[in-house]
């Protein structure tokens, strides 16, 4: 005797599941700028932590540390931004730093955000390094992905409800 | 003191460039190169216990011009101590100085 196994509801799955496929970028997108918020938020602080002496010429042989105008150009350029979303495909990425942060003014002298960040990050002949930005992301690195996850499940929880 | 560290800081001062440790201070005039370990990039724990260490430190490489043979030097020993684990994190060129520089960032175990 043949015996018919029926499933329902069947369609409805598909349906649910195609419905998430279809939102996938936009999650995608949602997640990422929470875990890119995660990773400016850490720049921003390491900015505020660099370590100043009042502007004076290296000489002697000597570098010279970062100036505090140097500092307080970088915490307060709006720096550490979050730049426009690339969207390729199925994949969205983004960038997170100073590129975008636009032009600071230092004694009167206009200068932009980005060079000082990098001058100071890897340090020059004349200026001692201080890696906050590398810093920043490694500590970053761990939150951002568990900040990406939790969105990730919470979001595809309420699309299949 | 990591042992591929101290491998690094060994074979770079055996090369033609002049190479230093930790040089935060010294201001470089020509051809110079400084090594450092910088900080912690990671840890794995066991038993309340730091059982293993990453570290994080760069090298930095000062140049009168692009000189093409000291770049192949400098990633030469890099690869030979820890293939895989180093990338070149910046290129600058400075006005003032007509110095080029050069800085690698890598990780070793500790």
């Amino acid at each position: 005797m043949p015996y018919t196994l029926k499933v329902e509801g069947m369609e409805e799955i598909t349906a649910m599941l195609a419905k998430a496929e279809g939102a996938a970028q936009g999650i995608a997108a949602l997640a990422l700028y929470d875990g890119a918020g995660v990773v400016a938020d850490e720049i921003s602080r390491g900015a505020r932590g660099i370590s100043t002496s009042p502007f004076r010429y290296a000489a002697g042989g000597r570098m010279r540390d970062p100036s505090p105008e140097e500092r307080d150009a970088l915490v307060s350029a709006g720096a550490a931004g979050i730049a426009k979303f690339r969207k390729t495909g199925n994949s969205v990425d983004t960038s997170v730093g100073y590129g975008r942060s636009g032009y600071v003014s230092i004694n009167g002298k206009t200068k932009p955000a980005a060079v000082i960040a990098n001058a100071i990050n890897s340090g020059t002949s004349f200026m001692k390094k201080q890696p906050f930005i590398r810093k920043a992301l490694n500590k970053a690195k761990d939150q951002a992905t568990e900040v990406i996850t939790q969105k990730v499940t919470s979001l595809v929880e309420e699309i299949l409800k | 003191m990591p042992t591929d560290y101290t491998t690094l800081v060994t074979k770079l001062k055996n090369t033609t460039i002049p190479f230093a440790e930790y040089a935060w201070d010294k201001r470089p005039g020509g051809d110079y190169g400084v090594v450092a370990l910088e900080f912690e990039a990671g840890a794995l724990h066991g038993d309340d216990k730091k059982v293993a260490r990453a570290f994080e430190g760069s090298v930095d490489l000062f140049m009168k011009g692009r000189d093409t043979a000291k770049i192949a030097t400098v990633e030469g020993v890099l690869a030979e101590v820890c293939d895989g684990c180093w990338r070149v994190n910046n290129i600058q060129y400075e006005n003032e100085t007509g110095l080029i520089h050069y800085e690698w960032v890598f990780q070793v175990e500790g």
